[in-house]
């Protein structure tokens, strides 16, 4: 099966940030980690449907966004084969505090919640690439759970041109 | 149209160096049928999915996996593993029906 090139969204919002930066130059500037966040569109409220999901998994943790880098591609053509990357280059994976799961969560498919991904510290890092299946355009959520109870987060709006759900 | 369902490959870096973190790519055939589409006589297609994934490395379970038919057809998977002891790399996948499919590599590490 050829490999579906993954667009490369996080450099594209890097690049926003860039645009962005130089037109607020002499505005008012909070740090850039913050800045970064800022700039990446809120989605949407969760339906009922990912909100009891969300509920289920993490109770009443606050969901972070931070840390977790979902990567996948702004349109996708195809839905029935969409690629995710999944990272957390900042989170520690030693034996005391590590990533422990890893939820995929697509809003408007059939069953929303996708995919888990149970991981230990033996995987060095986390990094994970797979290809889903998406049935309209929606927001996808990346979430990942540490040993010690953190909960943080990364979402991506993908546009679905071909329903790959039936 | 599919070569088998359940032939599988594991694909590591053909050299290793121990403590690396190596990728480790796997796909496994399978047809991934959601259970929402018919067949072209109007026979729906029941799900018939992987939904569990076990990693077993030198006898240690590093990774479990758990999916639905939202994974793609034919699925494939990427992640890393700190390679810091030789020994057999087993991935087991599991399907709806209980078949279970298992593929094996040699972990071992480059003498130069």
């Amino acid at each position: 099966m050829p490999r579906v090139p993954v667009e490369p969204r996080r450099e594209f919002l890097k690049q926003g940030l860039a645009i962005g930066l130089a037109a607020a130059v002499g505005r008012s500037l909070r740090p850039g980690p913050l800045l970064a966040a800022s700039l990446d569109p809120d989605p949407e409220v969760p339906n009922a449907q990912v909100a009891q999901i969300l509920k289920d998994l993490f109770g009443d943790r606050p969901i972070r966004r931070g840390q977790v880098l979902l990567d996948m591609p702004v349109v996708a053509e195809d839905g029935r084969v969409v690629p995710v990357i999944i990272e957390a280059p900042g989170l520690p994976m030693t034996a005391e505090n590590y990533v422990k799961a890893v939820h995929l969560i697509v809003d408007h498919n059939p069953d929303p919640h996708l995919a888990a991904f149970d991981v230990t510290p033996a995987v060095g890092k986390l990094s994970l690439q797979f290809r889903i299946k998406m049935k309209r355009t929606t927001w996808v959520r990346a979430i990942v759970e540490t040993s010690t109870g953190e909960v943080w987060a990364d979402y991506a709006r993908v546009s679905v041109s071909l329903n790959g759900c039936g | 149209m599919y070569a088998t369902v359940g032939d599988a490959r594991i694909r590591v870096p053909a050299r290793i160096q121990q403590g690396d973190i190596i990728p480790v790519h796997a796909i496994v055939q399978h047809p991934m049928d959601t259970g929402f589409f018919r067949s072209a006589d109007g026979e729906p297609i029941p799900a018939y999915f992987i939904q569990d994934v076990t990693v077993v490395y030198a006898g240690q379970q590093v990774a479990h996996f758990r999916w639905t038919s939202g994974i793609s057809r034919d699925p494939v998977v990427t992640f890393t593993l700190i390679a810091d002891r030789e020994g057999p790399l087993t991935i087991r996948w599991i399907d709806n029906k209980g078949a279970v499919f298992e593929q094996t590599a040699p972990i071992a590490f480059s003498t130069t």
